[in-house]
Order: structure tokens, then sequence, then C-alpha cells
């Protein structure tokens, strides 16, 4: 089997980027009419949908905490979202943990304790997965969180980051997922200035780690602007049709 | 079978605001989770803000997305979509979710389900009559769950749920009609929420977005606030909480007015437009254009009868 | 089960001023006990009073169609309700997590070589399967369970096999001595919980601290000073540098508790000599 270059000698990957390049974000918010908050992103060719529906009465009554609300969230990913058709879309081990971590993310960063006793729902639908899942489905809950107006410190903002041959990568694809090379997921609040979520497998040199990490929070910061030009967007659409 | 297609809408242009925010102007910026308002020390923080106490001077920042509003030194953020939450005195529509020891609880589309004790409606037979046992063992017969009502928010437990109340001839079960669901938003507090409107379609505004369009009672019936001198003691036990639809006595084209109505709010809420009796009366004459009600469903046409409206309403 | 507004202050005020409600310091490791057994691949692991069994199996199967040439790794890790005084719905997210984490440490990072246990290519494998029982919880199972199968995969051996076209002769213990897995690197992990408002991070928190904290990060590391995994999921926000710090700290203890494992492989040998 050759080995696919993931570097070409003019520095560009394969998909043409350049080593700390973002891919291209698009992204609509208001996109589901009965959920409270909705937002559709695209990240290069990841393709996710996110619906929030909350705060509202608890459906599980075993998981109320009496001071605050608890978020919980259903991962879904469509059968034909990667190049193999998936036979087991829900309740593997990974969509388990995945939904956990997205989870216990916007659980410190959503002001739950406005809420106390009642549930927030955060459903994520993943239509096509083209490497950076997790961050993708962390951006579209963002959007979708605030598009439903629950109160939050920060926009989360997420990014995944690697290494090729020593050379620091933002935003990974699923080629370059797929190679041994680590694989970095990071969630920043960028106002407020602190890490998130932080999540990392393979192996990484502690110096090259340190460039990695680095690199990951300079693109959650340049995503922070992206996904704040759609949350306005789609409140200064709405502010136009009340008051044209 | 005919099928139409749409285009998308072009986004509109966007500005956004750097800095520390004017609080002298009365412009409304917009600010998103996150973003700094202002520094100053001398406002109070009010709902959708917080305090960063990270940095010196503590900065006010924003926890909602939406516009920033100044009323005397209190700074709050309001966001444009969000859950209900109740005010004393509100009228609300909710639909029954729970029957429980003598209390049930009500859907009113905000953070929890709204509590209706059985202490709080008008039980049949005269507003003064005791409760009896026997009350509290045929709650279902009062109301059961699904069943839609009109009511007014009484006061508010110590964790935040609404408490409310039937106790008023004009507060009781739903009949006749649809039930529509728009942004609360868009509802604004008025005088009255409950209208006849000259098509012979009554329609019940809830604050909490919850709409009901029905046809108009005849005399006699629930909607009547201006009726004075009603006999409070004599509250018909079958009238109020009776579940049937005056099947026989609605024709087609009472029904098709009350479709009518359901639409024109429906598409007023589509185009993201203050939702009042006015401006649905104006509606309803711009949809009589389209004599197939089914027509109001099609996009264009919503926003044709919506400007329609609109303008009526800056003209009059 | 819930900490009462009282501990919680105790152990804080304790952190405050430099010690935790054991006696240790924050950043203190537990008494490390690794009873290798007699059994090739069987390792108990005692951090403190948390204690978890490992046992390593190996058992010939057919290869994954897209991986004709490697063998297999599989990590069954159970959290036996006898070791916790009240299941609750935390359990089974937090057995999914050790699960997911050491599949991240062990599989993703490839400690073991995986090329190394083919037999015949396309047709047969090895398939190491590393059962984890987890007999007592005083909190951070992760670790216990981390250095427990990385002392039971470099104590474990397969038996031999011989190769001649496509006939396999399994050897048994009497007529060829078994096997070592060849192990690329050996990754150990390192957990830390951050209380207080982030102020004091503690490394290897009890069960009290665990239930106790606002957030908490797990960092695996190798004698290479290369990091094999973190997994720091929501919880407080922490700064980079923090961060950082603490992953400094996990590359030092690593290389501790790495030189233990040695030893005690090494005594296990004398003994059974």
């Amino acid at each position: 089997m050759s080995r696919l270059e993931l570097i070409s000698p003019e520095g560009l990957r394969i998909d043409g980027r350049r080593p700390n390049e973002l891919r291209k974000l698009t992204a609509k918010v208001n996109v589901l009419s009965q959920a409270d908050g909705s937002a559709y992103l695209e990240q290069g060719n990841t393709k996710v949908l996110a619906a929030v529906y909350g705060p509202g009465e608890p459906r599980q009554r075993s998981k109320v905490v009496h001071d605050r609300s608890f978020i919980s969230v259903e991962f879904n990913i469509a059968p034909f979202s990667a190049g193999e058709r998936r036979k087991r879309t829900k309740g593997d081990k990974r969509s388990l943990e995945l939904a956990y971590t997205i989870k216990e993310t916007f659980e410190a960063v959503v002001i739950t304790t406005q809420f106390p006793r009642s549930q927030i729902n955060i459903y994520l639908q993943v239509l096509q997965a083209d490497g950076g899942t997790l961050p993708a489905c962390i951006n579209a809950s963002t959007l979708a969180l605030v598009n439903a107006g629950i109160p939050m410190l920060d926009y989360v903002c997420a990014c995944s980051a690697g290494s090729i041959e020593k050379t620091p990568i933002l935003d990974i694809n699923y080629v370059e997922e797929s190679s041994d090379s680590p694989d970095v997921t990071v969630a920043y609040l960028p106002k407020v200035g602190k890490v998130a979520l932080l999540q990392m497998e393979a192996r990484l040199h502690i110096d090259v780690f340190e460039k990695v990490v680095a690199l990951g929070t300079d693109g959650c910061i340049e995503m922070r602007s992206k996904l704040d030009t759609v949350i306005r967007q789609g409140m200064q659409q709405l502010v136009n049709q009340l008051e044209q | 079978m005919q099928v139409s297609f749409s285009a998308p809408r072009a986004a509109p242009p966007v500005t956004v605001h750097h800095g520390d925010m004017d609080m002298d102007t009365d412009q409304t910026h917009i600010v998103t989770p996150g973003e700094s308002i202002t520094s100053d020390m001398q406002y109070m923080r009010g709902h959708g803000t917080r305090l960063d106490e990270s940095s010196d001077p503590p900065i006010l920042t924003s926890t909602l997305a939406g516009h920033v509003s100044r009323v005397n030194k209190l700074v709050s953020v309001k966001p444009l979509k969000a859950r209900y939450t109740g005010d004393i005195g509100d009228i609300v529509v909710g639909r029954i979710v729970d029957v429980g020891q003598k209390r049930w609880k009500v859907d009113i589309g905000s953070k929890g389900d709204a509590v209706l004790q059985l202490s709080s409606i008008n039980l049949p037979g005269g507003v003064q009559r005791r409760k009896l046992e026997s009350d509290e063992k045929q709650m279902r017969t009062f109301f059961a769950e699904g069943d839609v009502l009109v009511a007014e928010v009484q006061s508010f437990f110590a964790d935040g749920v609404c408490n409310l109340h039937t106790r008023s001839l004009n507060f009781c079960k739903l009949r006749n009609g649809s039930f529509v669901v728009v942004p609360p938003r868009l509802i604004q507090r008025t005088r009255s929420h409950f209208h006849s409107l000259p098509c012979g379609v009554d329609v019940i505004l809830g604050l909490n977005g919850y709409v009901w369009v029905s046809k108009t009672v005849r005399k006699g019936g629930r909607h009547n606030e201006t009726k004075v001198g009603l006999d409070e003691d004599a509250v018909d036990a079958e009238m109020v909480y009776s579940n049937k639809n005056e099947a026989s006595a609605i024709n087609k084209d009472e029904r098709l007015a009350v479709a009518r109505v359901c639409n024109c709010i429906a598409a007023l809420a589509h185009e993201f437009k203050y939702i009042n009796d006015t401006i649905i009366v104006y509606a309803y004459e711009a949809s009589l254009a389209y004599p197939d009600v089914q027509d109001l469903l099609k996009l264009n046409v919503m926003e044709h009868i919506t400007r329609e409206a609109y303008e009526q309403m800056k003209n009059a | 089960m819930q900490v009462s507004t009282n501990e919680r202050e105790f152990v804080l005020e304790a952190l405050r001023s430099g010690i935790r409600v054991d006696g240790r310091k924050p950043l203190g490791l537990r008494t490390v006990d690794i009873d290798i057994g007699a059994d090739y691949g069987h390792v108990n692991v005692r951090l403190g009073k948390t204690q978890a069994m490992v046992q390593v199996m190996a058992e010939i199967v057919a290869p994954y169609p897209d991986r004709p040439t490697e063998g297999q790794v599989i990590i069954h890790s159970e959290l036996s309700p006898m070791a916790t005084r009240n299941e609750s719905i935390k359990s089974a997210e937090t057995e999914l997590t050790i699960n997911r984490m050491l599949e991240r440490i062990i599989r993703k990072s490839r400690a073991i070589e995986t090329e190394g246990l083919c037999i015949v290519a396309g047709h047969k494998v090895w398939r190491i399967v590393i059962n984890i029982h987890f007999l007592d919880n005083d909190g951070n199972l992760l670790d216990a369970a981390c250095i427990g199968v990385m002392a039971a995969l470099l104590h474990f051996r397969r038996p031999d096999v011989t190769v001649i076209g496509q006939e396999v002769t399994v050897h048994t213990i009497e007529e060829r001595n078994p096997v070592a897995l060849s192990i690329n690197h050996v990754p150990i992990c390192v957990s830390f919980a951050f209380l207080d408002d982030g102020q004091h991070p503690v490394l290897d928190p009890t069960l009290l601290e665990e239930q106790l904290c606002e957030g908490d990060m797990m960092i695996a590391v190798n004698a290479h000073r290369e990091i094999c995994a973190i997994q720091k999921a929501g919880g407080l926000g922490m700064e980079t540098s923090q961060l950082m710090l603490c992953t400094t700290v996990a590359l030092e203890k690593g290389q501790e508790i790495t030189e233990m494992i040695q030893k005690a492989l090494a005594e296990a040998k004398t003994k059974m000599l």
C-alpha cells in the first residue's frame, strides 16, 4: 500500500489547505420550527444538525437535580454519513461516549443554576462525517443553545488539530484522521480564555503537543468570530422582520 | 398535484459592535454570550447578564444573544427567542398534562409545567361552595389530560413554577376551535387578550405564545367579559367543563373562517411580526383575496398577506 | 451519593493549606501495590484502597477483513457492584469513560505490536483479551486499571506456534516456552481532579475528592516523553498553562510508576526461578 503524502513538499495538505487553515464553515440557525433552538453547520464536508429543547419539564425524573438544570445529549450518526453504510447507528460505545463528552462540556458552560429542576435536551444528527465530527457537533450545539436563548458563559468553540511529521495542522479531515496522525480536539471559551474540553489520541511528544494545543486554541478563537456572525445574522433577520 | 419551490432568503448584512458600549445613547445593540457590555460599575445587572470578576474592574458580560436594554441603572439583555417566563396577572392558554392530588399540571411552554390547584378553579354549583372530598376523586370530570384551558397567572412558587387560577367567568376549558403556537415574543401585553373578530371568530392570545381560535360563542357564553351583572353563583357546570363541541352547530363556512384565521396567525408568526387583534383582522381581509384557504399555507402568500396587513397597520 | 457542605468545606480548607484529607501532598500518589499472580497475565493492583484485578488471555481467531495481517486487542472492563456502596446512573457512564480511555491508551496508541500477533495472514491471528474487574472503588479506577493492564501485558506469555504453510501447531507450555508480547511502549495513565475553582489540582483523587471536584483530566504518558492520550471532558474551564503544568507533572509520575512496574515484574521473575 503506497503511503499517501499528507503534506506535499510545498507545504499543502491533500485538500489544498495550509497547515494552519480552517476548513470552510457555513452555518445557519432557526432551521427547525419545533425546537426552541436549532442550527445546521457544515465544516468542510462534515455536516451536522443540532436541535435544543428547553429548559423544560424534566422527562427523566431520576436525573432531576434540585438546584440546577441537567443537560441530556442524544447523538445520532446517519448510516449514510460515511463511505460505508453503518449498520449500528445508536447505542454503540463511541456514540455514547461522544454524547457524554458533549454533555459534560456544556454542563460547565451553560448557566444551569438559573433553571432548577428542569431539563435541557440537545439532539445531534450527523449527516455527513468527513473528520472532525466532535468539534462540529460542539459548534453546532453552541449555535443551537444560543439560538434557544439559554444563558451561557461564552461560545464553546471547538477545533481539531494534529501533527504530520512534526508539523502541527489544524482542522483534521477524514483522510488525515484515518492515518496514524495524532488527533487532538480542543473546545475553548475564547472570551473567558479557558479550555472546556481537551481530548487526544495516538502518541505525541510533549514539545510538539504544546504547539498543537496552541494551534488548536487559535483555531477556536477564529471559530468564535465565524459562529458569532451566524448568530448575529439570524438575529438581524428576525429583528428586520419585526421592525421592518 | 402542484408542487411549488421557493428560493432561500439571503442573509442580511450584519454590523458587529466592538469595545465598550456607549450606555448613554438609546441605540439598541445586539450582544452575544461572552461579550462585554460595560465596565462602568454604576450599572446593576439584570437578566441575561453576569459579572465577570476575573478582570479589574469587573466587566458586565452578556450571557444571551439579544438586545441590551437599559432602564435607569438596570442593564439587561432581552433575547429574541426564549421560553416564556411568566408574570403575575398574565393571561395564558395551557394544556393539561397531568392530574394529581388536588392539582393539575399545565403545560404553558415555560421552563416547568404550571400548577392549577383544585382550590383555584370555579366549582359547579357556585363560586362560594365548599370543596368536597368527592371533588378530589373526580378531578377528571373538571379537567382531564389533554384539555386546553385559559387561565391567569396568580403567583409563583418558590422554585419559579407558575400558579394559575381560573376564578373568573372568562377562564375555562376551551372548545369549538383550534390551537396555534407562536413565539411568545410576538404577543404584546394589551388591555384585553380575548378578541371577538368581525368574521365570527374568537381569538384568545395567550402571553405564553399559545393561541386559541374558535367560533364565536353566542350570548350566555364564556368569553363575554363585557356582560354586566352576570350571576356569579350560577356557573353552569355543563357549559364550563363540557367536553362536547357544538358539533351540529358549526357549519362548514364557520370552520373555514376559523381555519383562515389560524393560517393568518401562522403567517404572521412565520414572518415574525407582532400579533394583535388589529393585524389579524387586516391579515384576514388581505387573505380573502385567496378564496381557497389552503393557499394561505404557501410561503409567497404568507409574505403577501403579512405585508399588506402591516402596510394597513402603518397607515391606520 | 451527595457530600455534605461541611465535608466539602473541610476538604477545601485542608487543600488551601497544602494538605489533603488523607495526609498526602496535592500531587502525591497513593501507595501502589502490584501483585503479580502465578498465572501469566494475572495481576492484582491496589492504588491506596482502590483495587482492580486484570487478566490477559490469548485466543486464535480470524482477522478483521480490512486488516488481514494484524492481531486484535479487546478490552473488557467491568465495574462490579461490589466495588461501590450505591450503584447509580453515574456508574454506567464511569464504566464507559474508563473503557473508552483504556481503548485509547492501549489500542489507539499501539502499545502492543499487532502485526506481531499474526500467525497466518488472512486466516489466523492472535486475539489478546484483557479483562479488568474493579473490586474496590476508592477513586481513580482508571489509573489503577492502566497500571494493572500494562503489568499484565508485560507479564503475559502466549503459547508458541509453528507455522508450516497453512498448518498451525500450537505448542503447550510444556513443549516450548511461551512467548512474550511485543510491547512498543508502556503508556501509564495519571489522573487529576480540579478543586476549589481550579486553583488546587490534585493527583490520584480519592472517591471523596472525585465527588467534590469541579473538573478532571486524565493524561496517559510513556517513558519517551510522549503523550499517548488526554481526556479533559467538560468540567471547570482551565487555562492552557495550567493544563501544560499538569502534563509535565504527569510525565514525572509516569516515569515513577513505570519503574515500579518493572521492579514488581523483576521480583516476580526471581520468585518463579
